[in-house]
């Protein structure tokens, strides 16, 4: 079949050497498409552009909803996404793989996040200092919500490590024992903040509503 | 079972539906086809590498420039009046004087101390300027136009036609100009501003903009036009069917249309809808079809996400046209099949040939076919790329790989 006939061209079925392979070496249409990250790592190691891209499909919505649970600002967001994975990019090597790839960047993100916020406060400091008035709060153009702005206040108030733990387990989904690794500390640890983070946030929200 | 699933307060329901909310906030894939781009670039790059004189001297520059600003700056915390160091200050490019029109011109150079609260620059017919307003962004005002500063130092135009250019700002920051009751927000783009009459008219040609008013906004892409009345009483300007702004709480009614950016002119009639831009997902992400591609990807399934795009490729509007791209992109990245996710492609490019994704999808050829081997190909389509997508952010990234194919077709042929 042609590869010049439209019709052989988008049928779905035929048959095509997949790049960087030998012929006849694609896979079969039930391999599993999903790509583990151990594959993916090494894959990126290699210079692999296509390894990258889907690197960066399988964690930029991860970072950015990561980010913004931590109190990254819409408009800081976009470039936080790529800092962290450049950053994931020129620390790729150093990676050893003890932890999972997932673990390794939500430490990374979780550490970005601290230290943007840690600039933003400062730079607001300096602001109120030099013009003498309180900044208005600018208002978020994406997060049109009323749940959303309300449950970002609500994380705010508690404490950065406090705010990290409740968002790994309460939006992120990750067990006690993957945030231990992320935020290197012990699983009881863990549990004592994620049930003062609770406590806290209710007991805000009461004041709230 | 998850923390307060049954929740047995106002409150507990508060944080539930904040939490689950919070969970599905991931981004855009607007914004995530652009950071793609940034990150690509970045990879291409070779690593910076700091050395330790450059690490002193930095250091040495910083206690410098922070003794100096502590000098200027320590007068002015007792004052009432603020200082100009004082406001968020980024590098302002000198006033250029505009490109010869043709027709009789008086262009205007504006200092930056006449950026003043109040203070208004006005053209007269057959006069243009070239306005630096502050953040990196510069305002081409054409005849009969006006633009002053409010007393926030921000933008505003009063009158006429402005066309803007905005740098990317740094993080943190965002480039906001008012015109009537909106403000216009971006983070770095190329868009105009129309104030005549009793409406006010915002076209993008590149990057994202939002128009805001109070409380309610809306989201514009490259080729979006808005409209809205000046006057917020004005019906007489509002569009029968128009959009509104998401929010909660606005009495105007504008509208959005999709018209070409500059380079797609041509084809521009060929999109033109009245239809609605109200969501954060222009592309239509919200779309049954693709959700539930997605899922069938996500769990593995391939084939069922390749049939499911498929035949969401057969309807019309952006949700067709993203999946149109995606099956491509599925067909190359997934099934392995990169000569049939080019056909795809360029079937994507007959349907959509302004679409929104126009510029991956000659990317995504570019890339295939090098990857192919199919120098000669390769190259065609790398230079039609440039030219036709003369703004593009993977400019560069394109280049080098037209530098790369040149050098492999150059070494072909000594062979």
């Amino acid at each position: 079949m042609s590869d010049d006939d439209p019709k052989a061209r988008v049928a779905l079925t035929e048959q095509e050497p997949n790049m960087g392979q030998k012929q006849n070496t694609s896979p079969p249409l039930s391999a599993p498409a999903v790509i583990a990250d151990a594959e993916l790592v090494r894959s990126c190691r290699a210079g692999d552009m296509n390894a990258w891209r889907s690197l960066y499909d399988r964690y930029a919505p991860l970072i950015h909803r990561f980010s913004a649970a931590l109190g990254v600002p819409a408009e800081e967001r976009e470039d936080a996404a790529q800092d962290i994975l450049i950053a994931v990019y020129r620390s790729l090597r150093h990676f050893r793989g003890e932890a999972q790839l997932s673990t390794w960047i939500y430490r990374i993100a979780a550490r970005h996040a601290i230290r943007l916020g840690r600039r933003r406060r400062v730079r607001e400091t300096m602001r109120v200092m030099m013009l003498k008035e309180r900044p208005q709060p600018e208002i978020d153009p994406s997060e049109r919500s009323t749940q959303l702005a309300t449950l970002d206040r609500l994380l705010a108030k508690l404490a950065p490590k406090k705010r990290t733990v409740l968002v790994l387990f309460e939006v992120e989904g990750l067990s006690a024992k993957e945030i231990s690794d992320v935020v290197g500390c012990p699983e009881n640890t863990v549990w004592s903040r994620l049930h003062h983070a609770r406590a806290e946030m209710v007991k805000a929200a009461r004041r709230m509503v | 079972m998850n923390w307060l699933e049954n929740p047995q307060s106002e409150a507990e329901r508060l944080v539930r539906d904040g939490l689950d909310q919070a969970a599905r906030r991931t981004g855009d894939e607007i914004t995530h086809r652009r950071g793609w781009a940034k990150v690509a670039d970045a990879l291409l790059e070779p690593e910076p590498r700091v050395s330790g004189r450059l690490v002193l001297a930095s250091v040495s520059a910083a206690v410098a420039v922070l003794a100096v600003a502590g000098v200027l700056v320590y007068p002015h915390l007792g004052s009432k009046t603020p200082a100009p160091l004082a406001l968020p200050s980024l590098p302002v490019p000198a006033v250029a004087p505009s490109e010869p029109s043709g027709q009789p011109t008086d262009q205007l150079a504006v200092e930056e101390s006449e950026r003043a609260p109040g203070n208004v620059i006005r053209t007269r017919k057959g006069e243009r300027a070239r306005v630096a307003l502050g953040g990196g962004a510069v305002a081409e005002l054409s005849e009969n136009s006006a633009v002053t500063w409010d007393t926030q130092h921000r933008p505003s135009i009063e009158q006429g036609t402005a066309s803007l250019s905005v740098p990317h700002q740094p993080p943190g920051w965002r480039f906001s100009v008012t015109a009537g009751p909106y403000v216009v927000t971006v983070v770095g783009t190329k868009f105009n501003v129309k104030v005549g009459g009793r409406t006010v008219g915002v076209e993008v040609s590149e990057g994202i903009v939002e128009v805001w008013r109070g409380s309610r906004s809306t989201r514009l892409v490259a080729g979006d036009a808005w409209h809205g009345p000046l006057y917020p009483d004005d019906s007489a300007t509002q569009p029968p069917s128009g959009s509104s702004l998401a929010g909660p709480a606005a009495s105007a009614t504008p509208s959005v249309a999709r018209t070409a950016a500059p380079s797609e002119r041509p084809q521009a009639a060929a999109v033109a809808s009245s239809a609605p831009l109200v969501s954060n997902k222009p592309l239509a992400s919200t779309s049954r079809g693709l959700r539930e591609a997605q899922a069938a990807l996500q769990a593995g399934d391939v084939n069922r996400a390749a049939d499911i795009l498929s035949h969401a490729a057969q309807g019309s509007g952006l949700a067709a046209e993203n999946a149109a791209y995606e099956l491509a992109r599925i067909t190359r990245y997934n099934l392995g099949r990169p000569r049939q996710a080019v056909a795809l492609w360029d079937r994507y490019r007959t349907r959509f040939p302004s679409g929104l994704l126009r510029a991956e999808a000659d990317l995504s050829i570019v890339d295939t076919l090098s990857q192919l081997g199919e120098v000669g190909a390769a190259l065609a389509e790398a230079k039609a790329f440039l030219s036709r997508h003369p703004n593009s952010e993977r400019r560069a990234e394109v280049q080098r790989l037209l530098e790369r194919l040149r050098a492999a077709e150059a070494s072909s042929e000594i062979r």
